[in-house]
């Protein structure tokens, strides 16, 4: 007897996926149901079932990750409730997928292709490549491109602050010393563990710019420049006292952008 | 500048004027008591008088001559006129009227001449300049008013993009609703409900009858997390507290949806065993005090789109309030994320 697993969040989903599997095909048995990906891979090394159907999207880790840990022990089928994923994968009929909410005739072409495969080879076919491919796509549509919100310690509190609120970044060790200022303007500091090297890809290059080996400034925040001896000079802020020194050879680069 | 202030400025510059010039005069002819600076404040302040009154009256403007001809003419007749009074007045009972007596015809030719030199100019002078301020006043309220149409503008295009449902929610919450529907669940018609009521809050709307409130928001994140206890009844859990408050507090749509969909998305969603989310409406003074908070996961890095609501809800907050608000956003250790807005308690929107 053929024997599969569900995996999805969302009990609904799961019990309408079992009632549709069940009218369809009514050999199949269900051995298993998941909440997430770590339980369905628990599951499917308990159970050891030939077909597996994964929602994409489930907390922790996803359905793709489980199939890459499944990898060709069972035949997959993936269920998104919307595929802005994967569709060079799925439209080569390589991996076999169902949306939410699943059409009979849609479950049934599914069955009937799963049958032949389980019939054809021992072994399913869907291959690590495309899966790690679906993986990357899944990751990918997440990246900003630039940071647009910091995490900072201050005591046992851990703020989120958006960059744009940052006056500066400077150096300090190993640490980056930042000074931001509220909606209220009242001004504060904080550490933040990210060496200032490391931070300086991850600004809008538009609007943060290095002055000096230890400090990377916010444009908007800067009142003026005064020039200084030697193709130096000096930033002042707008609403504080506070300066930052231009070394030589940030000054030329940072002439250019104003 | 409000017109009562304006007439004070009028009524201390003539006053000024007017008794100096006088005083001047007293000076030069060496009178003990400043009789002059008395009489020609008096000129003065009838002429600013007419001046004043002509401004006003009459109320339709009659013969069709400009308004500004009929207040310098006024003037222009205050001044002789007072004048004559005055110095009849002034002529002791037994002495000849001042018109046979020289040395007096000579003082009241002097001042006559010099306030019908200076008087009518002068109040040519303030009409040009009130009408300089006028066109000025005119453009600083063209001016405000085209920023804020401006600012509303932008905001409904920021509230657009906020305002798109994310598809895989929308299908997710379809596939729940066509699950129930099939096995006739009389739960379906709940969350069709509760989808719907969230639907209007979420598509944008074009064009709106009545403010948007808080309370209105409110009825929305309510149905919005229905729906999703609906979807996930082992994994969420939520209170809305405080909101009889904030009835008619005008708030934005979708700014705390923004915050309570944050909170589900990357507090809830994500983690496997979930967690509760509290929101709090509560009124101090003029200031409105909104938390949301979760006890979700957070686990940074694997959350999706993180931040790009946030950042069109920041950007929202100042085209709005300007520096009357404030978002503050911080996580919770173990686990959880809080988010605290602060918004002015207006029943209008600035």
């Amino acid at each position: 007897m053929t024997t599969a697993l569900i995996a999805d969040d969302e009990p609904l989903l799961r019990e309408a996926l079992m009632r549709q599997l069940a009218k369809a095909w009514p050999k199949l048995e269900i051995v298993a149901q998941a909440r997430n990906g770590r339980e369905a891979i628990e599951l499917f090394e308990l159970h050891k079932p030939d077909i597996c159907f994964l929602d994409i999207q489930m907390p922790g880790m996803s359905g793709v990750e489980a199939a890459q840990v499944i990898g060709r022990r069972a035949h997959i089928v993936f269920v998104t409730a919307y595929d802005q994923f994967a569709v060079q994968a799925f439209a080569a009929g390589v991996l076999d997928y169902l949306v939410k909410p699943v059409e009979p005739a849609r479950l049934n072409e599914t069955i009937e292709r799963l049958k032949d495969r389980l019939a054809m080879t021992a072994r399913a076919i869907n291959s690590k490549k495309l899966i790690e491919e679906l993986n990357c796509q899944l990751q990918n549509s997440s990246s900003p491109e630039y940071l647009s919100w910091l995490r900072v310690r201050i005591g046992i509190k851990v703020h989120v602050i958006a960059v744009e609120d940052i006056d500066y970044f400077q150096s300090e060790d190993k640490y980056t010393r930042l000074c931001w200022r509220s909606a209220t303007e009242t001004f504060s500091e904080g550490l933040l563990r990210t060496p200032i090297k490391g931070l300086l890809p991850q600004l809008d290059p538009n609007q943060f710019v290095q002055i000096h080996r230890s400090a990377i400034v916010n444009l908007s925040s800067i009142s003026h420049v005064i020039r200084g001896q030697n193709d130096t000079g000096t930033a002042y802020f707008t609403g504080c006292n506070k300066t930052l020194p231009i070394s030589r050879a940030h000054f030329s680069q940072f002439r250019t952008l104003l | 500048m409000n017109t009562n202030r304006r007439l004070w400025l009028h009524i201390r510059f003539t006053a000024l004027f007017s008794s100096g010039l006088g005083y001047v005069v007293d000076l030069i002819f060496n009178y003990g008591v400043p009789w002059f600076a008395f009489r020609t404040l008096a000129v003065g302040m009838t002429a600013l008088f007419a001046f004043e009154v002509f401004a006003k009256w009459p109320v339709k403007n009659m013969l069709g001559i400009p308004r500004w001809v009929l207040q310098v003419l006024a003037v222009g007749c205050a001044v002789p006129l007072t004048t004559l009074v005055l110095w009849s007045f002034a002529t002791p009972l037994k002495e000849w009227p001042f018109w046979q007596s020289g040395d007096r015809l000579m003082e009241f030719g002097f001042v006559t001449f010099i306030g019908l030199l200076v008087a009518p100019w002068m109040a040519l002078g303030v009409l040009v300049r009130q009408k300089d301020a006028f066109a000025r006043e005119q453009e600083v309220a063209f001016e405000l008013t085209r920023s804020q149409l401006e600012r509303r503008e932008q905001d409904a295009r920021l509230q657009l993009m906020q305002a798109q449902v994310s598809p895989h929610f929308l299908f997710n919450t379809l596939a729940n609703v066509q699950a129930l529907v099939d096995t006739g669940s009389p739960r379906a018609g709940l969350i069709l409900r509760a989808l719907t009521k969230y639907l209007r809050s979420a598509v944008p709307r074009i064009s709106q009858d009545s403010l948007p409130t808080l309370h209105q928001e409110l009825v929305s994140v309510r149905a919005y997390l229905d729906l999703m206890q609906m979807r996930m009844p082992d994994r969420l859990e939520y209170s809305v507290t405080g909101e009889t408050a904030t009835e008619h507090i005008f708030c934005p749509p979708l700014f705390l949806m923004t915050l309570v969909e944050n909170a589900v998305r990357h507090g809830i969603d994500p983690s496997e065993t979930g967690g509760r989310i509290d929101v709090d409406v509560r009124r101090t003074g003029s200031c409105c005090h909104i938390s949301v908070k979760d006890t979700g996961a957070w686990n940074g890095g694997k959350t999706h789109g993180t931040g790009s609501g946030l950042k069109t809800l920041r950007t929202r907050l100042k085209l709005t309030y300007g520096k009357k608000a404030a978002l503050r956003l911080q996580y919770i250790e173990p686990n959880g994320f809080l988010a605290e807005l602060e918004i002015p308690a207006e029943h209008e929107p600035a």
